[in-house]
């Protein structure tokens, strides 16, 4: 989905070219051959850092920024993060300078111009110091002196920054902390999220530069859903919450599936949704079926005791209903006899284009395997639908 | 919305999305309007579209792209439809606006256009006064005047049981598709109407914003009061919020704003709309529900209550009756030329026996080959002098020979006159076609005669209707000199005869034989006809060299005379034919 994160490699590489400075850095991937990749770090004489590259907020108070490493003993750092689970670190030239050096510089995407925020106190702590931070809209053709003489940088290399930013898709670009010596600037720490709908029109970054980190390992299911995402014209996203849950929700609709989500979270039941996620812009039964067959595994691994499936969303524009739970039907049938045995009930409420066709479906196929919770068409408010599986809980 | 809802909608649909343009046609004719609202069709590889207008089916035509619309539809125009990619959207918005000129509303349908051509788009709309909705919206609703989109549905009982036929007083603003649909439900079910239902579309930076949508309602007439759903991410809350407080927006505002879900992800999470991601504290669900209802809307934190609070409006509701659709089919064949009605045979349009009386045959071959009734003078005497003009050309030529063959092998009619018509292609009897082609893009492209002649024999091609083998420029071709006396002159200037003679002229110089032959006048002439006579545009005299209409010309006239060899043969019955190994150069 749209703003993903880039690289710290990449989005390092081509700032530095936009501002006319080279860079010095390596990036890692731990899962290929280290010799190789190492070998030019060892050929040096400094220190280096050695940090990791996956989009990781607040990564130096996590401890995954290992400073003043000696060329000697980068394999062990390498390997430290690389057994905390990280596969893609970089490793860049060790810098010698006072804490009080450190300045903040970002840029954003905003309706009107790019929004400039800076500060000459950057670093770690910058959200304490967020009331040193200044900020100004700059818009397209205007000269960027002001901001030049308060970051240190040049106004082109301002200008420079702004349209590598355009040009490279940036919606959001932060050097902290960055420090500006006589005659150059070195990023210390570069964050940059780019708009992955515009890659198409993009020649400096790759898909393989974006970094998905969502704050845990990523199940197979959830890695499955996310390929299928990529190469799908309709939208699929699948989020574990909580593995041992014992609710499960089929959802459909970027809004409807948030309406639902929130009306569990909101009636105290948090703690037991097993997942978040959501199918639209009318995928095929096929694609459909995939994404079931991924919940219902998650669903059947589930040790809770009492377990529901909601199948639910909104009352679709296009989304052709009967197809869509052709493939529903497909997956559930497959591992129907699992369900029986874990008593899962499954409530749908769902309304469409073709929805009695494909409700009825389901129903039958629900009441043949004794699955059956429910199944509402839009008669039934959504959120109510959503109350009726959750009293299946509550009384569980 | 006013000013919208009296607009007569001309609309034109970038792209092509069949379900969502049915729809349209649908929700239209169920109003009982007289004609479909959809005018054209752009940028699909077809030259028309079928779809249904309540029970009948009509063809919608399709074009290249948007400089290809006549000017009358597109000066017409008020109302696009956006169904091209994401990647394509800014371009398409960049050719409409320079385009259409009337342009006032347009939906834009694609998910995952790059925020930055938003931004473009955005200025773009605001500078030609266009409104947008979208991108990744399902469009624009208002009951008993338009349906922009996929929104309401996309089945006719989804449009029944929407109940959106008539205008009632509740707008509907959302940022979700699904969602403006189901709150379209929450409200015609609480007996109230819909004033108008707007799908904003889930993007960061939808073309119009929540804060505009909310004064489009304030300013709009028919709205007495607006349902709002929003979601965590981006700021845009917090502007409605300012125009709560200053008292730009004083009609009542419900709102859901989803997301509070949010809190239970250990990071913040991408929901499935762009947009729906909290990265800072202000963008919570939690933050905009309070910034809202300090500014005075009612908010809500469990969805069900927006219908306790739309109350139970039931006795008020308007009738939603309209023109009912029922079940239809999809015919497998479309013909213009001919039909059935009631079990009465029609040609043209008219009783196939009050065509026939009134049609010369050359007026009635006319007509069926171009597809529409042809009656005027000039171009029927002259389909009627090379119908005749080309009916035979002795027993020498490739197709009678082969026609003649197959009859001297004990063929049947159909079979030895197939023998022959096989035969005709780029080296026999296909020249008047590709003379055609040939005049048609040159002075299309506007090449001077002497260029058209090079980069033919660049090519080391030789010119359709070029070159006789006994006729030279001091000896012309008395057929030549017939069609030109009898049928030039005409209101075009001539401009194909014109220019196949500036060819003769270049080519005779080189060589003398090398003249402007019978079939390169009987093309030449066949279109200055058709362009002065019946108006043709190149476009549509291109479409008939690509379907090989000048080919139908010759082959109605020779199927007689080869018939007539093929009878010729068969009452000399002279048995089978053979080459003998004289008729052969064997080379081993």
């Amino acid at each position: 989905m749209p703003r993903q994160k880039l690289s710290e490699f990449r989005a390092k590489t081509i700032i530095y070219g936009a501002l006319g400075l080279p860079y010095r850095g390596w990036s890692i991937d731990t899962s290929a051959d280290l010799k190789l990749q190492l070998k030019a770090v060892h050929e040096r004489t400094s220190h280096v850092v050695v940090k990791v590259d996956e989009g990781v907020k607040r990564r130096f108070k996590q401890g995954l920024v290992l400073l003043d490493v000696a060329p000697a003993d980068v394999e062990e750092a390498v390997h430290k993060l690389q057994s905390r689970g990280y596969r893609w670190l970089i490793v860049e030239p060790m810098w010698e300078y006072a804490k009080t050096e450190e300045r903040y510089f970002s840029l954003a995407l905003e309706r009107g111009g790019w929004l400039c925020r800076y500060s000459q106190s950057g670093g770690v702590d910058i959200e304490s110091a967020a009331s040193q931070v200044k900020s100004m809209l700059l818009r397209p053709g205007e000269d960027p002196k002001e901001v030049a003489s308060a970051t240190g940088f040049s106004q082109a290399q301002i200008v420079a920054l702004e349209a590598v930013c355009a040009d490279n898709a940036f919606a959001f670009l932060e050097l902290n902390p960055y420090i500006v010596a006589a005659n150059s600037v070195q990023l210390l720490d570069a964050a940059v999220e780019v708009d992955d709908t515009a890659a198409f029109f993009v020649d400096d970054w790759q898909f393989d530069d974006l970094r998905f980190h969502v704050g845990h390992q990523l199940t197979p299911q959830e890695k499955l859903i996310q390929e299928l995402d990529a190469t799908s014209p309709a939208s699929l996203k699948l989020n574990v919450l909580n593995p041992e849950g014992s609710i499960f929700l089929l959802l459909s609709g970027g809004g409807a599936s948030v309406v639902v989500a929130d009306e569990i979270y909101n009636q105290g039941y948090g703690p037991q949704l097993a997942n978040y996620g959501e199918y639209s812009g009318n995928p095929n039964s096929e694609e459909t079926y995939l994404y079931t067959k991924a919940v219902l595994e998650l669903l059947i691994n589930s040790p809770a005791k009492q377990k529901v499936l909601f199948i639910g969303g909104a009352v679709a524009n296009f989304t052709d209903i009967a197809k869509t739970f052709a493939g529903v039907l497909r997956a559930i049938d497959e591992v129907a006899g699992k369900l029986k045995t874990q008593q899962v009930k499954v409530f749908v409420r769902r309304g469409g284009p073709h929805q009695e066709e494909g409700l009825r479906a389901m129903e039958t196929m629900l009441e043949k395997h004794e699955l059956l919770g429910a199944v509402h068409s839009p008669d039934t408010p959504l959120t109510e639908a959503v109350d009726e599986a959750l009293k299946e809980i509550a009384h569980g | 919305m006013d000013n919208l809802r009296d607009l007569e909608p001309h609309i034109i649909c970038l792209g092509s999305h069949p379900g969502i343009i049915q729809s349209m046609l649908d929700y239209h004719y169920c109003l009982g309007q007289e004609k479909s609202p959809v005018e054209a069709i752009v940028g699909t590889n077809r030259k028309q579209e079928r779809y249904f207008w309540g029970h009948h089916e009509i063809v919608i035509p399709v074009y290249r792209d948007l400089t290809a619309v006549p000017v009358h539809l597109r000066s017409k125009a008020n109302v696009m439809l956006l169904v091209q990619s994401a990647r394509r959207v800014l371009s398409g918005m960049q050719a409409a606006s320079d385009a259409l000129p009337n342009l006032a509303l347009v939906n834009i349908f694609a998910e995952q256009v790059p925020e930055a051509h938003a931004l473009l788009i955005g200025s773009l709309a605001r500078e030609h006064k266009v409104l947008v909705a979208g991108p990744a919206s399902v469009g624009l609703l208002l009951p008993g005047s338009l349906k922009l989109g996929a929104i309401g549905g996309t089945e006719y009982p989804q449009l029944v049981s929407a109940g959106i036929f008539a205008p009632g007083n509740t707008a509907v603003v959302s940022t979700s598709g699904g969602m403006v649909n189901e709150l379209i439900h929450v409200v015609t079910r609480s007996g109230s109407g819909i004033s108008f239902a707007l799908a904003l579309g889930g993007d960061r930076y939808p073309i119009t914003d929540p804060a505009e949508a909310m004064l489009l309602a304030q300013a709009d007439k028919q709205t007495e009061r607006i349902v709002y759903f929003g979601e965590l991410g981006g700021e845009d809350e917090y502007r409605i919020a300012e125009l709560l407080k200053d008292g730009s927006v004083s009609k009542p505002v419900i709102a859901y704003i989803a997301g509070s879900v949010a809190e239970l992800f250990p990071e913040p999470p991408q929901f499935g709309h762009a947009k729906a991601m909290a990265s800072s504290q202000s963008e919570t669900a939690a933050a905009k529900k309070a910034v809202l209802r300090e500014a005075g809307a009612q908010v809500v934190d469990v969805f069900k209550d927006i219908g306790s609070l739309l109350g139970d409006n039931t006795s008020s509701v308007e009738s939603q009756s309209h023109r009912p659709i029922q079940a239809r089919r999809r015919r497998l064949i479309m013909s213009r030329l001919s039909g059935e009605t009631n079990g009465e045979v029609q040609l043209l349009g008219k009783d196939l026996l009050a065509t026939v009386n009134e049609s010369s045959i050359a007026s009635l071959y006319l007509s069926l080959l171009l597809g529409m009734t042809v009656d005027q003078p000039k171009i029927v005497a002259f389909t009627d002098y090379i119908l005749r003009l080309l009916v035979d050309h002795g027993p020498y030529v490739s197709g009678a020979v082969n026609t003649a063959i197959a009859a001297r092998a004990g063929k049947d009619l159909p079979s030895s006159l197939a023998a022959g018509l096989l035969t005709i292609g780029p080296r026999f009897g296909g020249a008047v076609n590709a003379a055609a082609a040939a005049w048609l893009s040159g002075v299309d492209n506007g090449t001077s005669a002497k260029s058209f002649v090079s980069s033919f024999t660049a090519q080391g091609g030789i010119i359709p209707g070029i070159g006789h083998k006994k006729y030279r420029i001091d000896v012309p071709d008395p057929r030549v000199t017939a069609i030109v006396d009898n049928f030039a002159g005409n209101t075009n200037n001539d401009r194909y005869l014109h220019f196949g003679r500036q060819v003769e002229t270049v080519t005779t110089a080189k060589k003398g034989n090398l003249i402007l032959n019978v079939d390169g006048a009987i093309a030449a002439v066949m279109l200055d006809l058709l362009e002065s006579e019946l108006g043709y545009t190149p476009e549509q005299l291109q479409e008939l060299v690509d379907i090989e209409f000048f080919n139908a010309l010759f082959i109605a006239s020779r199927s007689v005379g080869l018939m007539a060899h093929y009878l010729d043969q068969r009452r000399h019955d002279e048995g089978l034919f053979r080459l003998s190994e004289e008729d052969v150069s064997y080379i081993p």
